[in-house]
């Protein structure tokens, strides 16, 4: 026992030097010794490497590591730089801006547009029945007042300096 | 937000506004013309002939080209014209015949002289001269 005890280092340093002495003055205890020593390292040899099954939540705990360690993790953003912001805030005001200056355009330039349309609409169409016979036209667009002369001869003009052509 | 915004009740309300408005609008267009015209006189004198046209037609009438200094309402006539309907009439001895082209715009034809053609709103005015030198004929919408 104290030999086993001895071989599986188990015994305190002084019994182990005696029995170490022991074993080098016995030759009977050496040879014990010897054969100890051998049958612990064809026991150590020949034992079967058995693995133990996996316990249920070990399995689903390592495979929530491997899912783990394949999502990628959340890179924090890097501070914006300056041109990042100027493009994400001027780009927009820059667009509304330009919507305002056309609606501002339109707006002051609309009533000037709408008059001259007004004005086109209001040009009067005239026509002549005879071949020799003419027709003059004076719009007043102020008053809105548009006057058709049609001459049937020079001298009944009721216009104080008549003129071939169109008055407007 | 915008879901709720350009929600189908929404848009059907605003489409419907829209034709109401639209067909009101076209209903107005469509309207008769009640339409006044005056033979009116000019003359340098005073004249006991016809009595002196409204203030409003005589300070249109004085910023024409016209060399008279006074005018007078010799005949006027009230009509009202359709759509596309014509009125014929006579004034100062001359034939015209006066046609509502919708829009509030009429055609003037004046027997064997022309025709004229024109947008006559209610601020508007048409003048033509008829046989006579100092007679015209002013064509507007009644008030």
């Amino acid at each position: 026992m104290k030999l086993q005890a001895f071989l599986d280092g188990e015994l305190p340093a002084r019994e182990a030097r005696e029995i170490l002495t022991w074993t080098q003055r016995d030759r009977e205890a050496s040879s014990l010794l010897a054969e100890l020593r051998n049958t612990r390292q064809a026991l150590a040899k020949s034992e079967p490497h058995l693995s133990l099954p996996e316990s249920r939540e070990f399995f689903w705990s390592k495979i929530e590591r491997e899912i783990q360690r394949l999502e990628p993790h959340p890179v924090a953003a890097p501070p914006p730089s300056g041109f990042a912001a100027l493009r994400r805030w001027f780009f927009p005001a820059a667009a509304v801006s330009a919507l305002v200056i056309a609606g501002m355009i339109a707006y002051f330039q609309a009533p000037t547009a709408a008059v001259q349309t007004v004005a086109d609409a209001d040009a009067p169409t005239v026509e002549t029945t005879l071949a020799n016979s003419d027709a003059t036209t004076y719009r007043d667009a102020s008053e809105g007042t548009t006057l058709v002369l049609f001459s049937y001869a020079v001298d009944n003009s009721p216009v104080k300096n008549k003129k071939p052509t169109a008055i407007n | 937000m915008s879901t709720s915004f350009f929600s189908a009740t929404r848009l059907a309300c605003a489409a419907l506004g829209l034709m109401l408005l639209a067909g009101a609008t076209a209903h107005a267009a469509d309207k008769d013309l009640k339409l006044e015209a005056q033979l009116v006189v000019g003359s340098n004198d005073p004249q006991t002939k016809g009595t002196p046209v409204s203030p409003q037609v005589e300070k249109k009438l004085k910023r024409l080209p016209l060399k008279w200094g006074s005018y007078y309402v010799v005949s006027s006539q009230q009509f009202s014209v359709a759509k596309d309907d014509s009125k014929q009439l006579l004034l100062g001895g001359s034939e015209m015949v006066v046609k509502n082209l919708g829009g509030e715009r009429v055609e003037l034809t004046l027997i064997n002289r022309g025709k004229i053609t024109q947008s006559l709103r209610k601020d508007q005015t048409l003048v033509t001269n008829v046989k006579d030198e100092n007679s015209f004929v002013v064509l507007r919408q009644a008030d």
